[in-house]
């Protein structure tokens, strides 16, 4: 009887209290204890967590062979099978960081992206439009990041070394033929993209991929929005002009439109100009957009644009009387894309584009006119073969003819352009990207073949941190005023061609982003004329040939671009302040056009920074930004010396401020936003022309000191029943 | 005596056998409780440790998923790492997806994590996933309503986004209150018995009443 109850007892003690206790540490491979990891028996409850010292503890009532098993979020699971039995069990386990492998790594070599959607990226399209200084104009936003030079008189992007037409714009794979309002000779014109029709801008200062040529330099590339968030009106006054837009949502479409008027006369109103505009700019244009998503994965965008702007502005000739230069400018752009996914594993995009532009100039009365047509089309295919490697084939077909005209005189050329890509993107180890690509391009005017190949990899050197290479062929037709004479006079050209090479680091932690680049760019084939005539800075090519002046034209022009460049921007460090700083230092020189020596062209600033400061105030819901650009004195042709471009014009300083203050009135959600660009009123000289009696007069911007003012207003549709 | 100690013994092994034999509503809702009851992260984090215990032995369960979701979307907010934040709703979603393939269709209390899930997913990164991620919210949301407008987490979910988005956009102390106090009401209806039925909530949306009432400045 007794010996009953106690072996009930020793059953009850055994059964019900038997509890081994299990204990230990979990720590990474580096030895680091990890906190709050879940160690547990497998398919149990018994458990515990592990403390600030990484250390568990917990009681099992299980019995025998059992799996131990370590979880912890950002590391991979450990086990380690263990006998329970009635003694103290210590295991301590090592768990794998897995964290490291969240960061993609992606080719940052030569390459910006400002984008919504991608994480890694430097800049938004909202940073654009709050950036003092550039009077929400993309391209000039762009001129605060590296590589870029600031231009006052010229349009166009200069990019590293190279000169306006080496930097191509994009929209959504299709050139973009004007991408800059057409003005007079002398005076830099803003670029016709509005940020907010985009949801990403990616720039390129080199080593771009095999999807784009006919650039020696650079790349602009911009995607536009697909479907527009909610139903939204949007009404606009500022210095410029009037504008309104609307969007409408459907349930697989949407749509929005676009009108504008600019008049320019409040701007050059209030201020003195440096130029004299007798007819102020103006003009009117709109645009439709309609966006159908046919499917989950698919996309169909159709654009049309136009726009018709009137000028008047008195410029200086050659022996510096004024000259009255009229110009009507007429742009229309009709484009289509459809973006279609299948089953994640292919992807196609076909595009198509027409585009117009005609200048219609008088020049003192003489007409001068110059229309540009193009037609193009780009159809590609990526495949996706794994998850770490993918294949990209395409094809691009750009026509495009180019007629110009000075009083009876004609020129005119027409271009087709067929090319054909391929490029890979692989991944074989979490730590490595490699982006191999080849172009094969044919001109149909220059009758010549191309053929680039292209290579950009990028190496992940530590937390948020990587090394990125580029390199590739990168050729180029000659410009406009020698393709001209292709036909009339039965020139014969080749490409012009530039080697890249790239190297670059990116350091990017907590919000702060550290970028060091350097590059090498070889330039061959550059278009040069030669003949035994002094350097004349007004000549006319034609009218040189004429006269004898120029012997001939060949690709026998050469140059050299290099040089590195530091980008530093934290949004961190301040609460409410984001900054960037942004310096850039080049040494180039070339022998092209009509250049008599090598020499460094009057665009480049061999320093160039820019400090851009944004910080916001919460109380008063109100930003104020501010913009530091410096650059040290260009080279330009100085009469008087021995030395080619040997004149050094004087720096460049420009300090600006902008304010916006965000507030709604009524369900109107407003931002009023008023700058200074240039409040120091420094009377930047970009260099000096010289008549032909050697007198001499600065190259100036249109204006030193300038104002802009203006009130944006949203109206979106909020859903009635809401409650 | 035998009869005796078999009447002693008999209970305590009968509860012995029942403690090993621990029933999954029981589990569940004790380590719920206790979860959504602490404020302390070292504890919360153990809490939730157990629930992903629970429902790794019960796979069977939908609310094993459910819950354990839940407390990893909790989780995230309090993370400070980026990387950790999103690791912790991969969880949450693998948990939905559990919880779905259990299910077989959604039900209000489905979307209504779903929603939670996305908001969860603007907080880590607000500048540039609140586009992509918002809309999923609202959606979510709107076919939670139409299963049951009377759910009181949709407009306690919907007076905490507002509460924390500027007043710019049209949100604010003010925008929140009409919805936090619908919540208050339709909470006060929720009895909170069965774990089959959620029903957390009512205790954060009066902290965020509070918040919305205390300071209003505006």
């Amino acid at each position: 009887m007794e010996r009953l109850f106690t072996l009930l007892l020793l059953i009850i003690s055994t059964t019900a209290f038997g509890q081994t206790t299990v204990t230990g540490k979990i720590t990474d491979e580096k030895g680091k204890p990890v906190v709050g990891a879940s160690v547990s028996l497998e398919n149990t409850l018994d458990g515990g967590t592990t403390d600030s010292a990484g250390v568990f503890r917990f009681t099992t009532s299980e019995k025998g062979d059992q799996l131990l098993v370590a979880t912890a979020v950002g590391y991979a699971n450990a086990w380690s099978p263990v006998v329970v039995g009635d003694e103290t069990i210590t295991k301590n386990l090592t768990i794998k960081n897995t964290a490291r492998s969240l960061e993609e790594v992606t080719i940052t070599a030569g390459a910006f992206e400002a984008s919504n959607e991608k994480d890694k990226t430097v800049l938004k399209p909202l940073d654009i439009v709050t950036t003092a200084g550039t009077q929400a104009d993309v391209v000039k936003a762009i001129e605060t990041l590296p590589g870029t030079q600031k231009q006052g008189t010229e349009n166009g992007l200069f990019v590293r070394g190279g000169d306006a037409s080496e930097a191509a714009l994009i929209v959504d794979g299709l050139v973009v033929q004007n991408a800059f309002f057409s003005g007079p000779p002398g005076v830099a014109t803003r670029s016709r993209f509005g940020a907010f029709q985009y949801k990403g801008v990616s720039f390129s200062s080199g080593g771009y991929s095999a999807r784009y040529g006919q650039a020696l330099s650079s790349v602009l590339e911009l995607n536009s929005l697909d479907l527009p968030e909610k139903d939204n009106i949007n009404l606009g006054v500022n210095m410029a002009g009037i504008y309104a837009s609307g969007s409408k949502l459907w349930k697989n479409s949407g749509g929005d439109v676009t009108a504008y008027y600019n008049n320019l006369s409040p701007f050059y109103g209030l201020v003195k100009a440096n130029i004299d505009y007798y007819d102020v700019p103006k003009g009117f244009g709109g645009s439709g957009r309609y966006a159908w998503q046919p499917n989950k994965d698919g996309m169909v965008k159709l654009t049309l644009a136009g726009s018709k702007f009137t000028s008047g502005v008195q410029v200086p000739d050659s022996v510096n009387n004024p000259v009255r230069y009229d110009l009507t400018n007429d742009n229309y752009t009709a484009s289509i894309s459809y973006r279609q996914t299948l089953r994640n594993k292919w992807m196609t995009y076909v595009a198509a584009a027409y585009n117009y532009n005609g200048d219609d100039a008088t020049y003192n009365g003489i007409p001068s006119t110059r229309k540009d047509e193009r037609t193009q089309l780009r159809a590609e295919a990526k495949y996706y073969m794994t998850s770490r490697v993918s294949l990209l084939a395409g094809t691009e077909l750009q026509r495009y003819d180019v007629t110009s005209s000075f009083s009876n005189y004609q020129s005119s050329f027409v271009e087709a352009q067929y090319a054909g890509y391929v490029e890979g993107e692989w991944t074989p180890v979490y730590w490595l990207a490699l982006k191999p690509g080849v172009r094969y391009e044919y001109s149909e005017l220059l009758n010549r073949n191309s053929i680039s190949p292209r290579m950009a990899l990028a190496i992940k050197a530590g937390r948020g941190a990587q090394v990125s290479l580029a390199s590739g062929l990168f050729y180029q037709n000659p410009d406009y005023n020698y393709l001209y004479l292709v036909d009339k006079y039965s020139m014969g050209f080749d490409y012009q061609r530039a080697i890249h090479y790239i190297a670059n680091y990116q350091l990017q932690r907590n919000d702060r982003t550290l970028r060091v680049e350097g590059y090498y760019k070889d330039y061959n084939s550059l278009v040069k004329e030669n003949g035994n005539t002094p350097y004349n800075p007004n000549r006319s090519i034609e009218g040189q040939l004429i006269e004898g002046k120029i012997t001939t034209i060949d690709n026998s022009g050469h140059g050299y671009a290099t040089g590195a460049e530091l980008f530093w921007r934290d949004k961190k460090t301040v609460k409410n302040a984001d900054y960037w700083i942004s310096y850039s230092y080049i040494d180039t020189r070339r022998l092209y056009k009509n250049y008599t020596e090598l020499a460094t062209p009057e665009f480049i600033s061999d320093h160039n920074l820019n400090i851009v400061a944004k910080y916001w105030i919460d109380k008063i819901e109100t930003q104020i930004n501010a913009t530091y650009s410096y650059a040290t004195g260009r080279p330009y042709y100085d009469a008087m010396s021995k030395q080619f471009l040997g004149g050094r014009a004087p720096e460049y300083h420009n300090l600006s401020f902008t304010i916006n203050h965000l507030r709604a009135i009524g369900k109107w959600f407003t931002v009023i936003y008023a700058g200074v660009d240039n409040v120091t009123n420094h009377k930047n000289i970009f260099g000096y022309r010289y008549d032909q009696n050697n007198n001499r007069t600065p190259i100036v911007p249109a204006l030193y000191r300038s104002l802009f003012v203006g009130i944006n207003m949203s109206l979106t549709q909020f859903e009635k029943d809401e409650l | 005596m035998r009869k005796l100690i078999l009447l002693i013994a008999a209970p305590i092994l009968l509860s012995a056998t029942q403690a090993k034999a621990q029933n999954f509503e029981e589990m569940l809702e004790k380590n719920f409780l206790a979860f959504d009851t602490t404020q302390n992260q070292q504890q919360k984090l153990e809490y939730s440790n157990k629930l992903a215990l629970i429902a790794k032995k019960w796979p069977d369960e939908w609310t094993g998923h459910y819950y354990n979701a839940y407390s990893k979307v909790n989780l995230s907010y309090f993370e400070p790492d980026e990387a950790k934040k999103d690791a912790y709703l991969d969880e949450a979603e693998r948990e939905y997806e559990e919880m779905m393939g259990l299910l077989k269709k959604e039900n209000d209390e489905t979307h209504v994590l779903a929603a939670m899930i996305a908001n969860a997913r603007v907080a880590v990164k607000p500048q540039q996933r609140w586009q992509k991620y918002g809309k999923i919210f609202d959606e979510n949301l709107s076919k939670a309503k139409e299963l049951n407008p009377d759910n009181p987490r949709i407009y306690y979910l919907i007076g905490v986004n507002k509460y924390h988005t500027p007043k710019m956009f049209g949100g604010g102390k003010k925008a929140a209150m009409p919805y936090l106090e619908k919540a208050q009401t339709l909470f006060a209806k929720e009895d909170g018995e069965d774990i089959a039925k959620p029903h957390w909530g009512k205790k954060a949306n009066e902290y965020f009443l509070n918040l919305a009432k205390g300071g209003e400045e505006d």
